[in-house]
Order: structure tokens, then C-alpha cells, then sequence
């Protein structure tokens, strides 16, 4: 008769040493246990571990933690790719990734508003990345016709802020 | 175990640590260039910022852009792959500042080990061979010849501040040493911004062999053994393996074991690689670490069956090694090649361009680590790096041939687009790098002998 036996990753399993003490095999439980909680996908609501004719049970519990399930999707927040507007319409874009003010400080008037007429290199908002203000500046200038994210939203390198009909022959 | 990381880095490490991710049930943030926003990775992670136009100065290695993008999206870690931030200290730093986890080692750590004259007098204390040469910057090149005529030429300049080849000169003539000292200066000062310089002595032919090393927040330190990356091109590596060919056992445990010195002497933790350069007679001398998961690393994943980047966030979340040295044992033979989109019949330019076909190779032990496609558009702001195509075998004989079989099945093409595949095979059927007698001159031997002519075989 073989010694031992071939687990399922190929390894051949040691016999239990006889003369291990309680205490030596009860650390060796303990640690099996916390490296297969550490190893499991979510932490288990109750986990058995026995060493004699060695036994492992794991139990999630799905009943009252199951997320309720929506029926309405969240509201998808307006996006315009500058790289998609019409001719006659140009999009100042985020100079970086980061929160979008449309004041230069809280409670100040905003830079611009729908239907201000802005100069080239008129400064029309911030966008704060890491504590740094970087301004937004409008390349070209003419009438605001939309401010297409809100005072604070969240907003990626490049995304639409302001939509302008700019007045210069492109 | 995190919930939420975000990859700081771009291309095919990206999707691979996306996938280690998606296996440990971390959900994925990526952030991307303008030029990379149909990019593999991007459709794949469960998040996307876009964090800046393709110019990597404003964007993968943009701190500001990457951090908000952290903050913003709720990521609790940071992954930064290899090259960009990966071994910015400052990143490492600024991550720490805003409560994210930096996947690698201490900023400190970094740090000291990222100035190549405190990482060699800090291998030296811990007893771990080095090549003659000075331990400090020599700020003079007085002192600079001074050394470099102690020691014996030739020798080779190198930048303080440098690493993975860039920022070196060698120097045969002592009259030649001045001129040399002085573009050494210049150029660490333009690449690097600093201008600090040091001395070595300079080993060809070589072999550049280096070590894996995988260290918990517990103290374990373990190594997973030797890759030979001696295939290189202008200190590029193309080809890596591991097991090192030829090189006895006791030479290898040697090199294992001064790598574990190494790490606990400078407190690493993380995935590290231990670099050495191993000449004729099996000397071994401590060449640097890096602080990132590598290139290479998937051959060394084939023949230990260890998940290096898993690794990597199992102990950045505090958990433990899930193996001891003792589990640790590899099996078999695994190459990499890197296939890049450049062309070695015109001297190996970039290609950049769109991909009308592309087919990678596939079948037993054959890995392919790519974020390529038909209809992927290759960028020209970075590195060419295109895929890895990495096998295992028993034996380093059927490991080459199945290589070969591999890349004859590679099929890549598009406007203007080469890539390096016919190359690679060249030199897998070379009979000098089939016998591992090889050394790092193998390339530029190759490319004398057949000129810049890599015709597809028959």
C-alpha cells in the first residue's frame, strides 16, 4: 500500500505526523485557515476547519446580501467628443483629467455664461488636478452656446466643457 | 484583497496585470493617452479615464493626471507595470501621500536602489560580488581616470541615475577616457537630469543572467531562479530564458542566494530582479536591481507555475508568499521573444501604423502576451513592443523549435508595418545561440554576418 496520497495539484501528501502536539497542530490549522481566507474571493460568513480525517467547509451567505436588483439604469452624464461637433461649432476640451469649476472661486460669477462672446485665449473655466488650478483657456473665440458639464463634475483629459459658434474663419 | 486597482501603464503589461486582476476579483482602472484610447486594455478594464494627449510626458508619466484619476475613480492601489513611474520614487511617494498603495517597494527603497552607486555599496555590504570599480560618484574626471587607470581598461561610464543600458560609454584608451568622461556627464544630465557618473570595469563577453526575487511585508524572501538575457540589441533585450543555459548548478545557487542577501540588505519588497554579469569562468558580479515587475517575467512563470503579478498584489494587500523556497521548483524550459514593430532591414525603425491582419501564434505551451488586433492602430509615441511570444518545453532543444514553429505562424501585417519575427527566428536556428555558448556580442555578430537581410524562410 502506497504511503500517501496524490492530491489534485500533483502533489503527494504527507501522512499526518503522529507526534505533532496540540499546539503545533493547532498553528498549523490556524494558519491554513487565514491563507485560505485571504485566498478566497469575498470573506465567507463561516469557515470549518478540521485536522483529523481533514475536512474544510466554507459558507457565503447570499440570502439577505444579495444586491436588490434596479430597474432603471443611472442617468448616463452628458458627453461631447470635441472630435465630433460640426464645423460651425467648436468644443473646448479638459486640459487635463481632474474636477471642472466654471468660477475662479467658490460663490465668485462664473467665467463665462450661455451667450457670452469670448475673446481667443479667453480663459473659461478650471479644472483642478491634485490641487493644481490649471485653466481652461477657449482656443477660438465667439458666442457660448453651452456649458456642457456642470460646476464641479469629474471630468477626462480632452472631454467637451464648452460649446462655442466661434466668429473666426477657423 | 483590494476591490478596485488602477494599472499606470499602457500596451500588453497593462492587459496582463488586467488579468491578474480579473482573477483575483479586483475591478480594473485604466487610464489612457488620447493615443490609446481603442486601445485593448481600455475595452477590457471595467473603468477608463483618459488622462492626457499621447506624449507620455503628459500622460503615463503625468503623476498629477494618474493620481486624480486614482482619487476620482475610488482605486485603492496603483499598479505602475514596468518603465513610465514604475520606478519613480516620487510617485511611489506621492501615492503613499494620498492613501493609495504603490504595488512595489517603499519609495526609500527606490530610491537608494535606483542610484546605482548607493545600490553597490549597499550589495557590497551585504557581501554580494561586484566588478572593480568606484562605489561613488566621481565628480571629477581626474578622479574618474584615476580609477578607471587602477582598475584596467577597458572600462565603461556609467550614469549614477541610469539603468537598462542607457546612459553608458565604454572606454578602451586611456586616451580616449576624458572626451568619453565629459558625454557621459552630458548626456546623464540630459536623459536623467543628473549628471553623476561612476566607473566599472567592462566584462566582454558576457553573459547577463539575473534573478527573480519575490519578498513579502512579513519578511520572506524567496528567488524563482535565473533568466539568460544575453540576446540583446544595443542593450535591448530581444530573447530571454531561463533556465540559464550552461551554467552549473552551484553557480546558479550562489547567484540565488546573493540575490536574497540583497533584498533583505535593502529591505525590498515587492517582485525584483537582481542583475548580474557572469563571464567565462563563471564569475558573477551585481550589475543592478530593478524595482518592477519585468518584461521578461512570464518565463519564469512558465516553469514554476507561480503568478508573478498576483504575487505582486498578494503582498502590496499584506498577505503572505503563497509558497516557501521549498515549493519552489522549476520544470522544463521557457523562451521569450519580444516581437516589436520595427523593421531590421532598415536598421531597425519603428513602424508604426494599422494592423490589417494579425494572427497570433497559438497550440500547446505557446504563450502570447499582446494587446494587439486586426485593425489596431500602432502608436508612434512609444516603445515598439508589440507582443511576447513566450513557450515551454522539457528540454531547451524542443523549447527553440517550438519557438521557431511559433513565430513561423505569427502573421502581422499592415501599411507600413514590419515586425521583427523573421529576425527572431534567425537567431533562435543561429548555431551559436542554439549551442548557449552565446554571449551579449551575439546580435551584432549576426548582423555583420548577414548584413540587415532577414528573408521569411522557405
Amino acid at each position: 500500500m502506497s504511503q500517501g496520497v496524490v492530491d489534485m495539484n500533483g502533489r503527494r501528501e504527507r501522512p499526518a505526523d503522529a507526534d505533532a502536539s496540540v499546539p503545533e497542530v493547532l498553528d498549523q490549522v490556524r494558519d491554513s485557515a487565514l491563507r485560505l481566507i485571504a485566498e478566497l474571493p469575498r470573506p465567507p460568513y463561516a469557515l470549518r476547519v478540521r485536522a483529523g480525517d481533514v475536512s474544510v467547509e466554507v459558507e457565503w451567505n447570499l440570502g439577505t446580501s444579495a444586491p436588490a436588483v434596479t430597474d432603471t439604469l443611472p442617468a448616463v452624464p452628458a458627453t461631447v467628443d470635441p472630435l465630433t461637433v460640426p464645423e460651425d461649432r467648436h468644443c473646448v476640451g479638459a486640459p487635463t483629467v481632474g474636477l471642472f469649476y466654471r468660477a475662479p472661486e467658490p460663490g465668485a460669477p462664473p467665467f463665462v455664461t450661455v451667450g457670452d462672446l469670448v475673446r481667443p485665449e479667453q480663459q473659461v473655466g478650471i479644472v483642478e488636478a491634485m490641487k493644481l488650478m490649471i485653466p481652461v483657456v477657449a482656443e477660438r473665440g465667439g458666442r457660448v452656446l453651452e456649458i456642457v458639464k456642470d460646476d464641479g463634475a469629474p471630468v477626462e483629459y480632452g472631454e467637451g466643457l464648452i460649446v462655442i459658434a466661434p466668429d473666426d474663419d477657423g | 484583497m483590494f476591490k478596485k486597482v488602477l494599472i499606470a501603464n499602457r500596451g500588453e503589461i497593462a492587459l496582463r496585470v488586467a488579468r491578474a486582476c480579473r482573477e483575483l476579483g479586483i475591478k480594473v482602472v485604466a487610464v489612457h493617452s488620447t493615443a490609446d484610447r481603442d486601445s485593448a486594455v481600455v475595452s477590457y478594464a471595467d473603468e477608463a479615464v483618459q488622462i492626457g494627449p499621447g506624449p507620455a510626458k503628459r500622460s503615463y508619466l503625468h503623476i498629477p493626471a494618474i493620481v486624480e484619476a486614482a482619487l476620482r475613480t475610488g482605486a485603492e492601489a496603483v499598479h505602475p507595470g514596468y518603465g513610465f513611474l514604475s520606478e519613480d520614487p516620487d510617485f511611489a511617494e506621492v501615492c503613499a501621500a494620498n492613501g493609495l498603495v504603490f504595488v512595489g517597494p517603499p519609495a526609500e527603497v527606490i530610491a537608494t536602489l535606483g542610484d546605482k552607486t548607493t545600490a553597490r555599496s549597499l550589495m557590497d555590504s551585504a557581501d554580494v560580488p561586484m566588478l572593480a570599480g568606484s562605489m561613488a560618484a566621481l565628480p571629477t574626471v581626474a578622479e574618474a581616470q584615476a580609477v578607471a587607470d587602477r582598475i584596467g581598461y577597458p572600462v565603461i561610464i556609467k550614469a549614477a541615475a541610469g539603468g537598462g543600458g542607457r546612459g553608458m560609454r565604454m572606454v578602451t584608451d586611456a586616451g580616449d577616457f576624458g572626451r568619453a568622461y565629459r558625454e557621459t556627464r552630458a548626456s546623464a544630465q540630459a536623459l536623467f537630469g543628473d549628471a553623476r557618473v561612476y566607473v566599472e570595469r567592462y566584462l566582454a563577453p558576457a553573459r547577463h543572467i539575473e534573478i527573480q526575487v519575490l519578498a513579502d511585508q512579513l519578511g520572506n524572501v524567496i528567488q524563482l531562479g535565473a533568466r539568460d538575457c544575453s540576446v540583446q540589441r544595443r542593450h535591448q533585450k530581444l530573447i530571454e530564458e531561463t533556465p540559464a543555459p550552461h551554467l552549473p548548478a552551484e553557480v546558479l545557487d550562489e547567484m540565488g542566494r546573493a540575490a536574497v542577501r540583497g533584498a533583505r540588505a535593502a529591505g525590498y519588497v515587492g517582485a525584483g530582479t537582481f542583475e548580474f554579469l557572469v563571464d567565462e569562468t563563471h564569475d558573477f558580479s551585481f550589475m543592478e536591481v530593478n524595482c518592477r515587475i519585468q518584461v521578461e517575467h512570464p518565463v519564469t512563470e512558465m516553469v514554476t507555475g507561480v503568478d508573478l503579478v498576483q504575487e505582486q498584489f498578494r503582498i502590496a494587500a499584506g498577505h503572505p508568499l503563497s509558497l516557501k523556497q521549498a515549493d519552489v521548483l522549476p520544470r522544463g524550459v521557457a523562451v521569450e521573444c519580444r516581437v516589436n514593430a520595427e523593421d531590421p532591414e532598415r536598421g531597425f525603425v519603428p513602424t508604426p501604423g494599422r494592423l490589417t491582419e494579425f494572427v497570433a501564434p497559438s497550440g500547446p505551451f505557446v504563450r502570447v502576451d499582446t494587446h494587439g488586433f486586426p485593425g489596431y492602430r500602432v502608436p508612434p509615441d512609444y516603445d515598439p513592443l508589440l507582443a511576447k511570444v513566450v513557450v515551454w518545453a522539457p528540454t531547451r532543444h524542443e523549447a527553440l523549435d517550438r519557438m521557431d514553429r511559433a513565430l513561423a505562424e505569427f502573421r502581422v501585417s499592415g501599411d507600413g508595418v514590419r515586425t521583427t519575427t523573421d529576425f527572431l527566428r534567425a537567431v533562435v536556428r543561429h548555431p551559436l545561440f542554439r549551442s548557449g555558448q552565446h554571449s551579449t556580442s551575439l546580435v551584432e555578430q549576426l548582423t555583420r554576418e548577414h548584413g540587415n537581410q532577414f528573408r521569411r524562410a522557405a
